[in-house]
């Protein structure tokens, strides 16, 4: 008997809008992402995929239309912060870790929303730096740290309460080639290590064809992907 | 790294802004602290003047400016003499002249027969003579200020008087100046047959209250001092300081507000991408307001320790003058440094609500994007 795969994401015809109305950045967008998947959604710039990727990630909250997430709807939710504490893990272009912490501390931050001891914080944050191999940085503060280390840093900051869904918005797209491949092999390895869905947004190609599955976005709406998606669900 | 330390690190991002938020406070709470000091202080210092030589309590004349304006004449001592429950009356004559480099000398003119009563401990010499004219005893403050020992002379308003007697009575302002025969400085401050305060003995299972209430009720134009609530019917001083320190004190509490809002506005602004980023990684609002405040309140609650301690070193300092510690001792009471705790934390509210409730009203996705 084989295992129906889960959606885990499930976006309704989202129509988000700015400038009272006139700049219509998701206009009418279907998506969908299946429980354990890599999918990158690329486009020019100004297509809408960071929208779309900040309305998964209840940032943004949309004009009309419906996001699922494991199930239950965000978009009509009044306190998201939970869901975002305990369901998704972010990754931001720039690593956004706090300069006053240490590599260890700074993975610590999003765990203060959980009943987790202070030890038990630290002893979950040397894992996860071991898991994105800086096991030996944990005392580093963010400047003593290249930017292909800071950047590693934040993808174990994502995992840092154990989320189901991994959302990435051009995670390397303030880093050199090569420091970009390292931290998307190390992004790749904890998705697959960890069983995580992970959603990527990158307006670079070679890094979205990375992915499982790769969605291109125009003017707002899906261009291309998803109609595949929908096909293999069937 | 717990939240607290966590809070305390923000502070050290900007060390120059916080440690100068925190010195401009701190003057404040100094400021707040040490005039409480000086006001427990001077309250002290009277409760010890009304309670003198071991009285009961003393009487004065009712709606005296000053406690030293107080003049009751010999036909109200022998008013008071009449009360069976009084034991014994000494009237004691206040003045206030230059002795040495002090232009604030105490002097307490008390009939030398009275001093049977009139508890003045001596450390050294003896008691004023029945009837002398020119003997003088020193309080120990005085006499160490003074460098007089017995058998000395000292100049009072070109009179001179020879010292007898040291005592100690462990009230600062009695300790800080001299007892003389009452005629004479009823002689040279002339106010013949007046005194200021008469102190009452009374008779062993007198209910004082009682007494005192009697008397009030009885001769209206005389005010009985059985404790420092009663001060204020004789003397407006310490209700004035009292209403300058409340003054101060809401003064320091909306400067330092306005300091605290500056810093904290400041470092609301400069860090909106970062409660942002705070907020998308699943921070509630609540704990953002929390994160704010702690850091205003970890801010004021140092100032509030640094401006406690400069308030006490700074009181030390002031009490070396001897024209100053002639009057006052410091009294250094809990309710002084919880004054100076209490402004510390209404500062921080005060001036870290509103940067607290914007930092926590952004929207994530606004704050994410700012440059």
């Amino acid at each position: 008997m084989s295992e129906q795969p889960d959606t885990v994401i499930d976006v309704r015809n989202v129509v988000k809008t700015y400038d009272e109305g006139r700049t219509r950045a998701l206009d009418g967008v279907n998506f969908q992402v299946e429980r354990g998947e890599f999918v990158s959604i690329t486009g020019p710039s100004g297509c809408g995929k960071s929208t779309l990727l900040h309305a998964i990630a209840a940032l943004e909250r949309p004009d009309s239309g419906t996001i699922y997430v494991n199930g239950d709807e965000i978009t009509s939710q009044r306190d998201l912060s939970r869901y975002r504490a305990r369901s998704i893990g972010l990754i931001f272009q720039l690593h956004n870790l706090l300069p006053n912490l240490t590599a260890s501390e700074n993975l610590q931050v999003p765990m203060y929303e959980t009943d987790l001891s202070a030890s038990a914080r630290r002893r979950r944050a040397e894992e996860l730096l071991a898991l994105v191999d800086l096991g030996d940085k944990a005392g580093k503060r963010p400047t003593q740290l290249s930017g292909g280390e800071r950047q590693r840093v934040a993808i174990a900051r994502a995992l840092a309460n154990d989320p189901g869904i991994i959302l990435a918005d051009e995670p390397t797209g303030n880093l050199d080639s090569k420091a970009g491949q390292q931290a998307m092999a190390v992004l790749r390895n904890v998705q697959r290590q960890q069983a995580v869905t992970l959603v990527l947004v990158s307006h670079n190609r070679q890094i979205a064809a990375a992915a499982d599955r790769t969605v291109y976005m125009l003017d707002g709406k899906i261009a291309e992907g998803d109609a595949a998606a929908s096909e293999r669900r069937a | 790294m717990s939240f607290t330390f966590f809070i305390f690190s923000n502070l050290l991002r900007q060390k120059v802004r916080t440690g100068l938020t925190v010195l401009g406070i701190s003057i404040g709470i100094t400021t707040v602290v040490a005039l409480g000091i000086f006001v427990n202080s001077a309250k002290a210092a009277t409760e010890e003047l009304i309670l003198a030589g071991g009285a009961d309590f003393a009487v004065g004349r009712a709606g005296s400016a000053d406690l030293t304006f107080s003049t009751l004449t010999a036909d109200d001592l022998a008013a008071l003499r009449e009360y069976d429950e009084v034991e014994h009356v000494s009237g004691v004559l206040m003045a206030i002249s230059k002795v040495g480099s002090n232009p604030y000398f105490f002097q307490f003119g008390i009939d030398p027969n009275d001093l049977d009563f009139f508890e003045a401990p001596l450390v050294e010499g003896e008691t004023l003579a029945a009837g002398a004219e020119n003997q003088i005893m020193l309080g120990d403050g005085a006499a160490g200020q003074l460098g007089a020992e017995i058998g000395d002379t000292v100049e009072i308003r070109d009179l001179s008087f020879v010292v007898v007697g040291i005592y100690d009575t462990g009230a600062t302002t009695f300790d800080g100046g001299a007892i003389l025969p009452l005629a004479a400085v009823q002689d040279y401050e002339r106010k013949q047959g007046l005194v200021t305060l008469a102190y009452i003995h009374t008779r062993s299972g007198t209910e004082v209250q009682a007494l005192a209430d009697r008397i009030e009720e009885e001769h209206p134009n005389l005010a009985t001092l059985v404790d420092l609530a009663d001060v204020g019917d004789v003397d407006q001083g310490l209700q004035i300081l009292d209403a300058v320190n409340l003054g101060i004190t809401i003064l320091a509490v909306f400067i330092g507000g306005i300091a605290v809002m500056n810093t904290m506005v400041m470092a609301v602004f400069e860090r909106t991408r970062e409660f942002g980023i705070l907020r998308a990684l699943g921070w509630r609002t609540r704990r953002i307001l929390q994160m704010v405040l702690g850091e205003a309140l970890l801010l004021c609650l140092i100032a509030a320790v640094f401006g406690s301690i400069l308030a006490v070193a700074l009181t030390q300092m002031i009490v070396l003058f001897p024209t100053v510690s002639a009057f006052i001792t410091p009294h250094y009471t809990l309710d002084v440094f919880l004054r100076g705790l209490a402004v510390g934390i209404s500062v921080a509210l005060l001036g870290a609500i509103y940067p607290a409730y914007r930092a926590a009203r952004l929207s994530p996705a606004q704050a994410i994007r700012y440059e």
